[in-house]
């Protein structure tokens, strides 16, 4: 097996071959390292990467492999995290100079629960300023999409998505706030899961809403998520607002297929006047291809959906504008200028506005259930567009249009799931003409992750868009 | 439609939160905050005197817990 082979292997296999000891940790992350010298110049998905740690991480994993001692799922596998995760001893930047000289003092839980699953961390992945959108000018250098370097890799996890794409990592986690995992994932070709809210824990994660924060994988299969998620899932008495139900064995769901699933075709998403038609196209063959595998597929009707990108902006950023408030005041010139301005544009929503949206995110949630006691599961495109090119984001806005149709047209595509706080999953459903990936977007019922995912793992197996790989 | 804010406005609401706004940033804010405050009209036709305004979350059962 060559080396690119090996490393866009993903998660599960990797650890299979770990434990088979057909491949060792150490040569793994040799592997991946070798592969972040050569190729993240470019790409820029690492914020830091923890070289030495990994090293030894890895002969320590190594040893445990040949002295026949127990091994954890994720043993000797390289994995990587968003710069928003605290590690212990590591700056958590949230990819910005506001905190310069940050060093985290303990572990975020999920990251915890990666490595005393066996992962090996190789380092902390670039994302979009604080985990908003729309940084101009990243401090840590402009991540790029590894299938057209001058293309968008998605936000706010974009490092996430590259490096999971590029083979810069086995598999990583990004954090969705309102599509944060998905976009990445969707942009640069992979698997992302924003689970159910209060199905993972987020201490040790830097905030942006506290009501819809929360963290998930990007991977290069389902069957990889479902893994990862098992692995970080579960309830954690420092985030006291974690589920405390059972965490199944995702992968073990998987084989259930989607026979007799009833799956509603979100219609003003998929048919909507802001879907680019190769897109449109690229999710109605990825219905069909659910229907040919046994699912019954449905139009849907959402109506309050296209509303949910400027009600969530409402909410989300007014939480965040909370929080930045004291540096908005003190330093604001620390922040990158997109950032800054999106975040003072917050600062001066109205009560009344905000208040207002609460109310919509109600309502926009009970017609999400509604559909959801309809059908086992929803579709629609995760993004209306492939990956934009990057330059559009650096443009100044002139004017109030367009604002629109950079910000919340967008948002309407993921932020309904985060606003229901039900999970979705993003996976690659086909190719624009000048090759971007386009993604399929399927949204289960709260804690419903292993219908959601057999049915994805289904779509994934009986397609081979996953399996194609970026120019690099 | 929402009343269009002029950046004169704008400054005045950001230094009564006293937070300093000129430039390039006043011009972009206005537009940015305008464009939000046009994109939450439709709101005003829906029915939202009943719907509580909190978010209903999955399984929250420890709110009042201490954390660990």
């Amino acid at each position: 097996m060559t080396s690119p082979d090996l490393a866009l292997l993903g998660v599960t296999k990797l650890a299979a071959m770990v434990r088979n000891k057909e491949v060792s940790p150490v040569e793994l992350v040799r592997l991946y390292l070798e592969r972040i010298d050569r190729l993240d110049g470019r790409l820029r998905a690492y914020i830091t990467v923890c070289r030495e740690s990994a090293v030894t991480a890895a002969q320590a994993a190594e040893a445990a492999v040949m002295s026949g001692a127990a091994l954890g799922p994720l043993h000797g596998v390289p994995v990587a995290v968003k710069d928003q995760f605290d590690v212990a001893g590591l700056s958590t930047t949230m990819g910005s100079r506001v905190l310069d000289g940050h060093v985290a003092t303990e572990t975020a839980t999920v990251v915890a629960r990666l490595e005393a699953a066996g992962a090996i961390l190789l380092g902390k992945l670039n994302l979009t300023e604080f985990a908003l959108g729309g940084t101009v000018e990243f401090p840590f250098g402009q991540p790029r999409n590894p299938w057209n370097l001058e293309r968008d890799p998605g936000g706010s996890s974009a490092g996430s998505g590259i490096a999971t794409a590029a083979g810069l990592c086995a598999g990583s986690l990004g954090e969705d706030t309102g599509g944060s995992v998905r976009s990445p994932a969707s942009f640069c070709g992979v698997v992302g899961l924003r689970p159910t809210w209060g199905r993972v824990s987020r201490h040790g994660v830097f905030p942006l809403s506290w009501s819809l924060d929360q963290a998930g994988p990007i991977t290069r299969t389902v069957e990889d998520t479902a893994l990862l998620l098992r692995t970080i899932a579960g309830h954690d008495p420092r985030d006291p607002l974690t589920s405390r139900r059972p965490v199944p064995d995702y992968r073990a769901a998987l084989g259930t297929g989607v026979r007799g699933l009833r799956i509603g075709l979100v219609q003003e998403l998929v048919s909507g006047p802001e879907t680019e038609p190769g897109v449109r196209a690229a999710v109605t063959a990825a219905a069909r291809e659910l229907e040919r595998l046994g699912a019954h597929v449905e139009d849907a009707s959402l109506s309050l959906v296209p509303l949910s990108g400027a009600v969530f902006m409402a909410l989300a950023d007014s939480e965040g504008a909370g929080l930045h408030l004291p540096w908005l005041r003190s330093r604001p010139g620390s922040y990158d200028r997109g950032t800054r301005r999106r975040l003072l544009t917050a600062s001066l929503i109205p009560t009344a506005s905000y208040h207002q949206a609460a109310r919509a995110r109600a309502l926009i949630r009970r017609q999400m259930l509604d559909a959801l006691a309809r059908f086992d599961l929803l579709a629609w495109p995760t993004a209306h567009q492939p990956a934009p090119p990057i330059a559009q984001h650096a443009a100044p806005i002139t004017s109030r249009e367009q604002v629109a149709g950079r910000f919340f047209t967008r948002r309407s595509y993921v932020s309904p799931v985060s606003l229901a706080s039900v999970p979705a999953v993003a996976l690659p459903c086909g190719f624009s003409p000048e090759g971007l990936p386009l993604s399929l977007q399927l949204v289960g019922r709260s804690f419903g992750e292993e219908t959601l995912l057999a049915a994805a793992h289904a779509y994934e197996t009986a397609t081979d868009w996953h399996l194609r790989r970026p120019p690099l | 439609m929402a009343r269009v804010l002029d950046p004169a406005e704008v400054e005045a609401m950001a230094a009564a939160l006293r937070l300093t706004l000129t430039g390039e940033d006043l011009t972009e804010v206005t537009h940015r905050l305008n464009a939000l405050l046009e994109a939450l009209t439709p709101l005003d036709a829906l029915v939202l005197d009943e719907v509580d305004p909190v978010p209903i979350l999955p399984d929250v059962t420890g709110i009042d817990e201490p954390r660990a």
